[in-house]
């Protein structure tokens, strides 16, 4: 009992981090039906300028947090920039430079950061507590509050503004939404940015709990993308859904199958995609193809 | 204007990538001198993470191969031949390190340093053993020298070595006999999985118990909670830096007060910062280097190494100044030989370095002793025995 429950644990933080991981890659998507791929890297970006706001400046936190999301926003602002050309034109393409602008990213963390990486104190002091026998770091409850609060705060902007409710017209009817003056390029502009910042956000939460180098896009980066394709891409309660099953699917084989939790949880993640191909929510609305 | 913008924007793509393949790619750029001219530089390569989660490992083994090739250059290098080093990029990844090797084979390396990683070093082995190229590996794992392959050194004592002496002071000395074991299935963690439960089962114990985790994991709860709920005495972790300060920042966070004992990767400051400061103490650590106040010897590198890179000197850089030497001193003695004469003069090279004496046997391993250290205050100290 206390094994699962302390599993339950560490599955329920790491799935926050991937949920909000799955959150950017499926907002994008369903605005624009475009895989950002550099969406990882911007994630690593986020946990590196948050790292040295806290480390080498010494914000608090939060500060920090919110440096990250702005810089790394406006880098996606720069991004789309760079991809609006393309726009219903050549979809291969964008792919691709997605692609290519993850890896200068990587590089130019390289550059600034240099390749060893750095650990990240726990931006929270107090032990853990103690619950049923299982003990819960207490900067593991900041995680999934925060993550929780982002996505409460994302849902409200897409069902209650202006530009929210803006956006989903233009992913329902791309031309409808830019025949009724919608602006679809600063809709894409607004989507990639929060995209950008949600990963900044999961970036800077991750990085005290991990170890912060330009190469940890990798794995979280995978398995985000496993947990919005899980959840349904392009929908955004799936892919809470898809980031907390993720979590929760990993921690459980890495108890079960140690060494080989990884093939565990992917052969698992195929099964259920070969069921239900389109995801938990089944979301896929958005074909700019 | 479409079309111009179209265009920028593929050259933007195009552009990116180049970039990026151009930020990554090892600095290789003479490839005009061979080892067969007598007067030509010799040519030896680093091979080494300079990118990824180990590239620590990467930076302080090439400092400390150039430090000892400066010192020598310095002196008038190897029969008057200066000696070239160039640093290649494997990523940590051992297909990578496949290519470096061909590339090496077919670019008159004389010889090579490297890698700090076994499995990268194991993937290398038959193409630098069919290219007859010598190299001296910072790899611990005896799978590296499962193969008996003449052309392959260890720059330090296997896990085989490191865990009978963590054993004999764990088990023999303290007293510790309830033992919880947590390693990776990387080349790495296996060797030392493999040789530590070897030594407990040597002396009739088994582990409270024995969790495998992947290289890549980066949740323990499941592992650590079962440890926990075994209440042992000592936690032995095999595992690579940074994820060994990942697997004790958790444990700590879960209340496992134990302490945790490993080899060489729990000395490095890359694992006390990872797991914090005050997380780290306490573990026991198996290592040929614990500090640079050893002896004489010790205290010339690490004045040569902080007055050449302003960092602490540590155990990779040393163990890559031994290694390095150790070659360097071969090609003084063969005059300059290569291939399968330069393995047997490497081989025949009595060293006495930083790690200890070195001398070879049949399997490439040059020393067999470890000393045990203790870190306290975020500090690597030697053990009091």
């Amino acid at each position: 009992m206390q094994v699962f429950l302390q599993t339950l644990v560490g599955g329920l933080s790491l799935g926050a981090v991937y949920a909000l991981v799955a959150l950017g890659f499926a907002l994008v998507y369903r605005t624009m039906g475009l895989v950002n791929f550099a969406h990882a890297d911007v994630l690593m970006i986020g946990a590196y300028v948050a790292s040295t706001f806290t480390m080498s400046e010494h914000l608090p936190f939060a500060v920090a947090v919110i440096a990250a999301i702005v810089i790394t926003g406006l880098i996606g602002l720069v991004i789309e920039r760079m991809l609006r050309p393309l726009e219903g034109k050549d979809f291969d393409l964008m792919l691709i430079g997605t692609i290519g602008f993850g890896i200068v990213l990587e590089a130019l963390a390289t550059l600034i950061w240099g390749a060893t990486g750095r650990a990240v104190p726990s931006p929270v002091s107090s032990g853990p507590l103690h619950f049923l026998g299982a003990s819960i770091p207490t900067y593991d409850l900041v995680v999934v509050g925060i993550a929780v609060a982002a996505m409460v705060a994302l849902t409200l902007f897409l069902e209650r503004t202006r530009h929210g409710i803006a956006m989903q017209a233009v992913a329902m009817d791309y031309d409808a939404a830019s025949a009724a003056g919608i602006n679809v390029g600063r809709s894409n502009a607004i989507a990639f940015a929060i995209g950008a910042g949600l990963a900044a956000l999961a970036g800077a939460l991750v990085g005290p709990l991990l170890y912060v180098s330009p190469s940890m896009g990798g794995t979280i980066g995978v398995d985000g993308f496993a947990a919005a394709i899980l959840g349904g891409f392009g929908s955004i309660p799936g892919a809470v859904i898809g980031g907390v099953v993720m979590g929760l699917l990993s921690s459980f084989s890495a108890g079960h199958f140690h060494g080989y939790s990884d093939l565990v949880t992917f052969i698992v993640f195929a099964a259920l995609v070969m069921i239900r191909p389109t995801g938990v929510f089944g979301e896929r609305t958005v074909s700019r193809a | 204007m479409r079309t111009t913008r179209t265009t920028l924007a593929v050259a933007s793509a195009v552009l990116c990538l180049a970039a990026a393949s151009a930020c990554s790619a090892p600095s290789d750029k003479n490839k005009s001198s061979s080892g067969s001219d007598s007067s030509a530089p010799i040519k030896i390569a680093v091979v080494d993470a300079q990118s990824g989660e180990n590239s620590a490992l990467g930076a302080w083994e090439y400092k400390g191969a150039k430090l000892a090739v400066d010192e020598w250059n310095a002196k008038g290098g190897v029969d008057g031949r200066k000696i070239q080093l160039h640093l290649f990029d494997d990523k940590g990844d051992p297909t990578t390190g496949t290519n470096i090797a061909s590339k090496l084979a077919s670019q008159g390396y004389t010889a090579m340093i490297g890698t700090a990683e076994s499995g990268v070093t194991v993937a290398m082995e038959p193409t630098l053993q069919s290219a007859r190229i010598p190299n001296i590996t910072s790899g611990q794992s005896p799978q590296i020298i499962a193969s008996k392959d003449p052309f392959v050194f260890l720059n330090g004592p296997t896990s085989t070595t490191y865990d009978a002496t963590l054993a004999k002071y764990v088990i023999d000395t303290k007293g510790l006999k309830k033992v919880a074991m947590i390693s990776n299935n990387g080349s790495y963690g296996k060797g030392e999985h493999d040789a530590f439960l070897a030594e407990l089962k040597k002396r009739g114990l088994s582990p409270t118990t024995d969790q495998v985790v992947t290289t890549s994991q980066i949740d323990f709860s499941a592992a650590l909670t079962t440890i926990k709920k075994t209440n042992p005495q000592v936690v032995f972790i095999g595992s690579e830096e940074v994820e060994a300060g990942l697997i004790v920042k958790q444990a700590r966070s879960l209340g496992i007060t134990a302490p945790f004992a490993g080899a060489a990767p729990q000395g490095t400051p890359v694992y006390i910062s990872t797991a914090g400061g005050t997380h780290a103490d306490g573990t026991i650590v198996s290592s040929p280097y614990l500090s640079n106040d050893a002896n004489a010897q010790t205290k010339a590198f690490a004045t040569a190494y902080k007055a050449a890179y302003q960092q602490t000197a540590e155990l990779h850089g040393a163990k890559a100044y031994d290694g390095t030497s150790i070659v360097l001193t071969a090609l003084k003695n063969s005059h300059g030989a290569t291939g399968k004469k330069l393995a047997d003069a490497i081989r025949a090279t009595r060293y006495d370095g930083l790690l200890g004496d070195f001398s070879f046997d049949d399997t490439g391993v040059g020393i067999f002793a470890t000393k045990i250290g203790v870190i306290k205050g975020g500090q690597l100290t030697a053990a009091a025995s």
